[in-house]
């Protein structure tokens, strides 16, 4: 059978500024590469989401000129996208498409931009703008889901192109090579953030992870991110999914169990992506 | 006051002959500490171009200020994302003709490089035999070199997202020039891009004289590319922007459907450009006489050939010739300058080794990249090495790569290698681009990356270098070891 999925990227003609677009070219890649057929459809200003069945929304991040517009048009989608993630749709947000979907956005002038209340959380405007290597643990209840859902195989790949790593392959009794150091990745998220907002999530609201070098959502709390249902807002740039294959995974395999049922998904050959997650976390712990 | 500094003692334009009248002990000290430190890094071989102007206006915080201020013909200042060395060389290539150019060609395009650049033109007593002052000013340093130097003329190419790690939005920084140009007097002459609406816009609220440039063809020969706008909407009334043509990101031929805005018509122009394949270039020059009104009978017109690729060097062509043609340089004396010139360092660069070529291009950010990528998808067979390093000068975040077009090249690749602080970042994007990548030529150290892909070429090859900032420097070093026969650096 063929798998199918719809990806929605929101206002991609406007939240556009920070190369998050990698993380839509990684969902249809990774899709493709395993033979599931993965559609984009770009839907931005005066465009109503109603007539269509999204299975992955992704919305990244602007510039504030761009940030006052699209959170204006927003609330015109916002019974849509509510009522998607209530029904298990996978969202992805960034930056200023993650402030947008908290409650509200009060910038450093005062202006209030209204939020759609996806995330209960705001975000107040600072002086000191949050430009840096963001590296962040990720948050325990999702750990474990998100290694269940990676392929074990893929791991195998690990280390084939790179002699140096190969002193730390162990072997497991399928014949597997397994590295212990990247089972420690798999727990971590890397990027780039460059932020003015702080955020501060309500005392329900379940962070993406913990920071371990960066700001995160406010530099003071020590976390990043929200997750609601599978809907999940942070700040981090890169693109992230590249990097992080194992979260884009997670995200594709939560997409094909909302329209299918849970699939095993295809391993793929990830050594390149898990040599750029690490070299990114060096270069992250040097900063 | 908007120029408090002007003071009698310093008057804008003393003769060159004239020596400062009365003693400034605080400048004096300052120039005197700059020159030693210029003489201990020169000594060391550190390449310093920086240090000099920093600890000078530690001393003296006004030191451009009174430097500039007597010299003769003023200062020009260039700023722009992409260009502004390439423009700057250009210019004062053409302006050395007629006059005695001081220029931080080497040096660093802070406020310290231009403040390191005087003092090593300056006698010890804070004398300048310099006519006429040129600077290339960082995009965020303008504000700050505009108030310090007092400029004759501004030169603005362009803006594009660039660096946001450092510069935050690419509104703020227009934001800030706009404010620093409202505050210049009726006396400064403002030379603009016509075809970046980012930049045109610029002219509102300025007080003084407005030139611009730009492209006037429809169509251009280079390869589609997927462009990233920064700008899709009037930056005056918040219109959808409506283009006629689309050369380059947001730049074009463009106007706002509901208020007045809209590309205004260059008195400095090119049509018929073509863009060969030796990485050569050819186009029909306009320029009206700048110093009186439009009258259709009063233009220069002249056919350019030279040797500068793509799209990006004709609008620091144009720029170049613009500040010429204030300056009164004769139109066949810029068409020669202009056949003549060959790139900074690194911007394009052609070396030899033995039998085999390397072609370099800076590449920084996604528009500049892409217009490199499409001046290079010219070709075929393409051997190409990408190098992506992530240090504070080229950028500490990689997400821009995402944002470039590396796909218009995958079926006309033969060889691919990639290097740098980043080259697993860069490998993971041309492996969603489509490209078969083998990891044993991706390689985090650069040298080793040249050696072996040059290796790789046949005889007569070409190797395409692209290369972000930092890296630069290593190319050139790993080049020169392997023994290139020809390199442009003055």
């Amino acid at each position: 059978m063929n798998y199918k999925l719809n990806i929605c990227h929101l206002y991609p003609d406007l939240m556009d500024t920070y190369g998050d677009k990698g993380n839509i070219i990684t969902l249809v890649q990774r899709c493709k590469w395993r033979e599931i057929d993965a559609k984009v459809s770009n839907i931005s200003i005066n465009q109503s989401l109603s007539t269509f069945d999204f299975d992955v929304y992704f919305f990244g991040g602007g510039q504030d000129r761009q940030q006052v517009i699209v959170g204006k048009d927003l609330q015109k989608k916002a019974k849509d996208l509510k009522n998607a993630v209530e029904n298990g749709a996978v969202l992805l947000s960034i930056c200023g498409g993650y402030q947008l979907l908290q409650n509200y956005f009060k910038t450093l002038d005062g202006t209030m931009i209204k939020g759609i209340g996806l995330f209960d959380a705001h975000t107040i405007g600072s002086t000191t703008r949050m430009i840096q290597k963001l590296l962040i643990e990720i948050n325990p209840n999702l750990q474990k889901k998100i290694t269940e859902s990676y392929p074990p195989n893929a791991l195998s790949f690990w280390g084939s192109g790179d002699s140096r790593r190969l002193q730390n392959q162990n072997q497991t009794d399928s014949g597997q090579v397994l590295d212990p150091d990247l089972r420690a990745r798999m727990t971590e998220l890397v990027g780039f953030e460059n932020h003015s907002g702080k955020t501060y999530s309500g005392k329900d609201l379940q962070p993406l992870g913990k920071v371990l070098v960066g700001a995160g959502n406010n530099g003071e709390d020590k976390t990043e991110g929200a997750v609601y249902k599978n809907a999940f807002g942070c700040y981090l740039h890169g693109s992230l999914l590249p990097k992080n294959p194992h979260f884009a995974d997670y995200l594709i395999s939560k997409a094909l169990e909302r329209r299918y049922r849970k699939i095993k998904l295809k391993p793929l050959d990830d050594s390149i992506e898990w040599q750029a997650h690490q070299s990114a976390i060096k270069r992250t712990i040097n900063q | 006051m908007i120029y408090p500094w002007k003071s009698a003692i310093y008057p804008r334009k003393s003769s060159a002959n004239d020596t400062i009248s009365s003693v400034d002990p605080r400048l004096i000290i300052a120039i005197f500490i700059g020159k030693i430190i210029a003489f201990l890094t020169k000594l060391t071989g550190s390449g310093a171009t920086a240090a000099p102007g920093l600890y000078a206006l530690k001393i003296d915080p006004s030191l451009v200020k009174k430097l500039s201020n007597q010299i003769q013909h003023g200062s020009i200042i260039i700023s722009g994302t992409n260009g502004k060395t390439t423009t700057a060389r250009l210019t004062s290539d053409i302006l050395s003709t007629k006059f005695n150019v001081i220029h931080n060609r080497q040096g660093s395009n802070l406020l310290r490089g231009i403040a390191s650049t005087l003092i090593s033109k300056s006698s010890l007593l804070g004398k300048i035999n310099e006519n006429l002052a040129l600077w290339e000013v960082d995009e965020a340093t303008l504000p700050e070199a505009i108030e310090n130097t007092n400029p004759q003329v501004v030169v603005l190419l362009n803006l594009f997202r660039d660096q946001l790690d450092r510069y935050g939005e690419v509104d703020i920084v227009r934001n800030k020039w706009q404010k620093i140009l409202e505050k210049l007097p009726k006396s400064t002459t403002l030379i603009l891009n016509a075809d970046d609406p980012g930049i045109s816009i610029l002219a509102n609220n300025f007080r003084g004289k407005v030139i611009f440039f730009g492209v006037n063809d429809k169509k251009i020969n280079l390869p589609e590319i997927s462009h990233v706008a920064d700008i899709r909407h009037c930056l005056a009334c918040g219109s959808n922007l409506e283009y006629s043509t689309l050369l380059s990101a947001h730049m074009g031929h463009y106007k706002c459907p509901s208020c007045n805005f809209k590309r205004p018509s260059p008195r400095v122009t090119v049509s018929n450009l073509k863009f060969n394949r030796n990485f050569s270039t050819s186009g029909q020059f306009s320029i009206f006489n700048l110093r009186r009104k439009y009258q259709a009978n009063d233009i220069f017109q002249f056919s350019i050939h030279y040797n500068l690729p793509g799209l990006y060097n004709v609008y620091n062509v144009l720029a170049a010739t613009a500040v010429a043609r204030i300056f009164k340089i004769k139109t066949s004396v810029i068409k020669k300058s202009l056949e003549n010139f060959t790139a900074a360092f690194g911007r394009f660069q052609s070396v030899q080794i033995r039998n085999k070529s390397v072609l370099i291009f800076l590449t920084k950010n996604p528009t500049g990249t892409n217009e490199v990528l499409r001046t290079i998808a010219t070709k075929n067979k393409i051997n190409l090495l990408a190098i992506l390093n992530d240090k504070i000068a080229d950028g500490r975040d990689v997400s821009w790569i995402w944002d470039t077009n590396w796909e218009i090249l995958k079926e006309k690749i033969k060889i691919l290698s990639v290097s740098g602080t980043r080259a697993w970042d860069l490998a993971t994007r041309f492996k969603y681009a489509g490209f078969n990548l083998s990891k044993k030529l991706v390689d985090e150290d650069i040298s080793y990356s040249i050696n072996s892909t040059v290796k790789n070429l046949h005889n007569k090859d070409t190797l395409s270098i692209l290369t972000t900032y930092t890296a630069l420097l290593e190319v050139q070093k790993t080049l020169s070891k392997m023994g290139s026969t020809q390199w442009h650096e003055q």
